[in-house]
């Protein structure tokens, strides 16, 4: 997974955008470009971008974790955005890439929850249906080549099963113990897979929101389009629930010995 | 020449419809039985997306699905042959015969002959006459009936290993002796095991489990798998053709 | 039946000599001999019931439910043609959809009271259609707070703090003035809609029926839901007390 949305899908060009600011000097133009290049134009790029998402099973279920920024480009243009959003009643997912996309894929799931509801037919969507049913929208986007610019996490526990499963732009679904998109997938992914991997069971909720806030706060150091403000969802037996934003401790008195680059030259 | 400026030299941005996600599969056809198999790693690029990730499926009794190459293409396409067998059960009260999934596995990838399923398939069971069979396909449906086959990223490595254990290439049979045309099964479930070991060694994208599907004939004995370790049957009815699943542990490195 | 005859009543397209729509009538007829149902627009929520007449011992209790959902916070029955009943919840649950992907905002129930009037009211306009067979009760807790509304063939649509359609509306409508909607919680809103249910049901006194009841207030969490089956249960008991006083 390519930490920056706007190369996803396609090779990174560093002639072209050396330093991922493409929003700004380089809209997609609508205008015909010439008498052949007529109709609607739907190769798109992702515009105002969120960064990793984390996620995790633990003994009673799931955690799931991702910051408050909302960057267009290498602008940290929204600080209060939530891309943790709940669906029904038993799931949670969370999204990377195009928070426009994103909050149409939070209409498309409110109108399938509703439609649901009014139905009363008492069957009540989980994390599998909501998974699958995401995954049929994104691939049939793809296929269609004019992809919904997003790759989500969806976590949820319902009749006693956890669930937590991927899928992204392209369609592709996968799961495990522990998910990471975005740039969390190169440097979380393997603190989280140290942490947990044969300990799902085991972990509790304590040890895995330890577990996720030190990895937010290495994602924190590393990720430049991340930010120090973030929440997270958690999902049990007991239903949903998204914390208030959190603020990460971090410390940068190392910077002060750095030597031999910049103005400081001894 | 300011690389920012990309007015004097117009650039088309396209969005790629496709990946790659790593693993490798494999079936070997015997006198009356077959091995179809397939490693669990899902991978694209340098990062594993997760460690069980299946690419071999159970169509019928008789019949099993190997895919691999764009993972989401595949999950569309065994999601859509599965449907199809569903709705030729519904109209005929019985199971597609071999052959006859093969040909329509190519007429399903064909029809996308201009957007293409990027996946490679080998299918692998019973036919009627109660042979083993494996067909190979290419992502737009061009098939044949084999003895064995290798597909995906460690193909380079496991065919040629393959040839050499199941044909008998650049092998000299003993004065006065011949190759045998069909191996017993333990040795093929030892050639599958040894393919998946080696690929797992030398192929970054192979490793984290195996997963072997093993198709007998009807009336054929277990044939030296009873009790074998991390075995499980997947068949509807006994006295059929028999499906069984053997689960490995591959290096996850 | 002074219509009869006169030819005044073959289409809801033509107006009879002195002004009426005889068509719309009929289909208040239909309207006239359904099964009641009530609704209470209380302090801090809304109750519909619904007395359902049983046609056939052969019918699965408590399956065939009268009250259908619309959305969230949303419900409403029709008294009158049930298949016509279906259509226009069909059609409400779309206008409630067409909203929340318009405005991005759960609608109010006077929007989509106004738009189901409009719609019943386009059926009372041409030969080629019958008009809807059916008074609709629409509840809902909105932005606004508690909100009933009646839907009448002709396409009227009134707000109501109390209303009540079908065979029983007469004596409903009486014992739902006697109560103070507007201090009651919907909790005693569901036993006094089951006590009007069951008086109702016993001045007619004809098939068997069963009681069905679903609300929405502050122990809903916003959602328009069945009541649920031990407080239906209590105010079902109550019910049947009542009645028996009043024979004492």
């Amino acid at each position: 997974m390519d930490h920056f949305p706007g190369n996803w899908g396609r090779l990174r060009n560093d002639d072209y955008d050396a330093y991922g600011t493409f929003p700004i000097p380089h809209r997609p133009s609508n205008a015909p470009k010439d008498t052949f290049s007529e109709g609607v134009q739907r190769t798109q790029q992702p515009i105002v971008t969120g960064t990793s998402v984390l996620a995790i099973k633990f003994k009673d279920g799931i955690l799931m974790a991702a910051d408050n920024l909302a960057s267009y480009g290498s602008l940290a243009r929204f600080k209060d955005v939530q891309r943790l959003r709940p669906v029904g009643d038993y799931t949670v997912i969370g999204a990377g890439g195009d928070m426009s996309d994103f909050q149409y894929i939070q209409s498309l799931l409110d109108d399938l929850v509703v439609e649901e509801f009014t139905s009363q037919d008492g069957h009540n969507l989980g994390p599998k249906e909501i998974h699958e049913y995401l995954s049929q929208v994104m691939y049939g986007r793809r296929t269609k080549i004019n992809p919904l610019w997003n790759s989500i996490l969806v976590g949820g526990l319902k009749d006693g099963q956890r669930f937590l499963a991927y899928v992204d732009l392209l369609g592709t679904t996968y799961s495990a113990d522990t998910l990471a998109t975005g740039y969390g997938a190169y440097i979380a992914q393997p603190l989280l897979r140290r942490a947990v991997e044969g300990r799902a069971d085991t972990l509790t909720e304590e040890e895995a929101a330890k577990i996720l806030e030190d990895c937010m706060r290495v994602l924190f150091y590393r990720d430049a389009r991340s930010l120090n403000k973030y929440q997270i969802a958690t999902i049990t037996a007991s239903g949903v629930s998204i914390s208030d934003s959190k603020a990460l401790e971090t410390s940068w008195e190392f910077a002060e010995g750095i030597r031999g680059y910049g103005a400081q030259t001894q | 020449m300011n690389p920012m400026n990309t007015a004097s030299h117009p650039q088309q941005r396209q969005f790629n419809p496709y990946t790659e996600n790593g693993g490798t599969i494999l079936a070997i056809a015997g006198l009356d039985f077959s091995v179809i198999a397939g490693d669990t790693r899902q991978s694209e690029g340098y990062n594993i997306q997760t460690r069980y990730a299946p690419k071999v499926f159970r169509l019928t009794d008789r019949a099993v699905l190997a895919v691999n190459g764009f993972a989401a293409d595949g999950n569309m396409f065994v999601k859509k042959v599965k449907q199809r067998l569903e709705w030729y059960r519904h109209a005929h009260a019985k199971d597609m015969p071999l052959h006859a999934i093969a040909r329509l596995i190519q007429t399903m990838l064909y029809a996308r002959r201009f957007f293409p399923y990027y996946v490679y398939n080998i299918l692998g069971g019973i036919e009627d006459d109660g042979s083993g069979a494996v067909y190979s396909f290419d992502p737009v449906g061009s098939y044949e009936r084999e003895t064995c086959r290798a597909a995906g990223a460690a193909q380079s490595l496991v065919q040629p290993f393959l040839d050499n254990q199941i044909y008998f290439k650049n092998q000299q049979p003993a004065l006065g002796t011949s190759h045998p045309a069909h191996l017993p099964l333990p040795q093929v479930l030892r050639l599958v095991i040894d393919s998946f070991t080696g690929a797992t060694e030398r192929h970054i994208e192979v490793g984290d489990g195996l997963e072997m599907f093993v198709v007998l004939a009807k009336g054929h004995d277990l044939a030296g798998l009873e009790g074998i370790a991390g075995l499980q049957e997947m068949s509807t009815k006994s006295d059929g053709e028999r499906i069984f699943v053997i689960r490995r542990e591959l290096k996850k490195d | 039946m002074t219509s009869i005859g006169t030819g005044y009543d073959l289409s809801a397209s033509t107006y009879s000599p002195d002004g009426r729509i005889f068509q719309v009538e009929y289909a208040n007829k239909a309207v006239e001999n359904s099964g009641t149902i009530i609704g209470l627009r209380v302090k801090d929520g809304v109750v519909i019931a619904v007395e359902n007449l049983v046609h056939s011992k052969l019918l699965v209790p408590g399956a065939n439910r009268r009250i259908q959902t619309v959305d969230r916070h949303m419900g409403l029955a029709s008294a009158g043609f049930l298949a016509d009943g279906r259509h226009i919840a069909n059609r409400a649950r779309e206008e409630a959809g067409n909203h929340r992907d318009t405005y991005r905002s759960p609608p109010t129930l006077k929007t989509i009271a106004g738009r189901l009037g409009l719609y019943i009211q386009a059926y009372t306009l041409y030969s080629s259609v019958r008009p809807f067979g059916i008074s609709t009760v629409v509840g809902a807790v909105d932005k606004d707070g508690p909100a009933l509304y009646v839907i009448e063939p002709s396409g009227v649509f009134y707000g109501y703090h109390g209303a009540a359609v079908g065979k029983g509306r007469q004596l409903a409508k009486t014992e739902l003035e006697k109560l103070n909607l507007a201090e009651m919680s919907t909790r005693e809103a569901v036993t006094e809609a089951a006590r009007i249910v069951y008086a109702v049901h016993e001045d007619n006194k004809e098939k068997e029926f069963e009681l069905e009841m679903s609300w929405i207030g502050d122990e809903t969490k916003g959602l328009f839901i069945p009541v649920p089956k031990d407080l239906k249960e209590e105010a079902e008991r109550k019910a049947k007390e009542a009645i028996e006083g009043d024979f004492e």
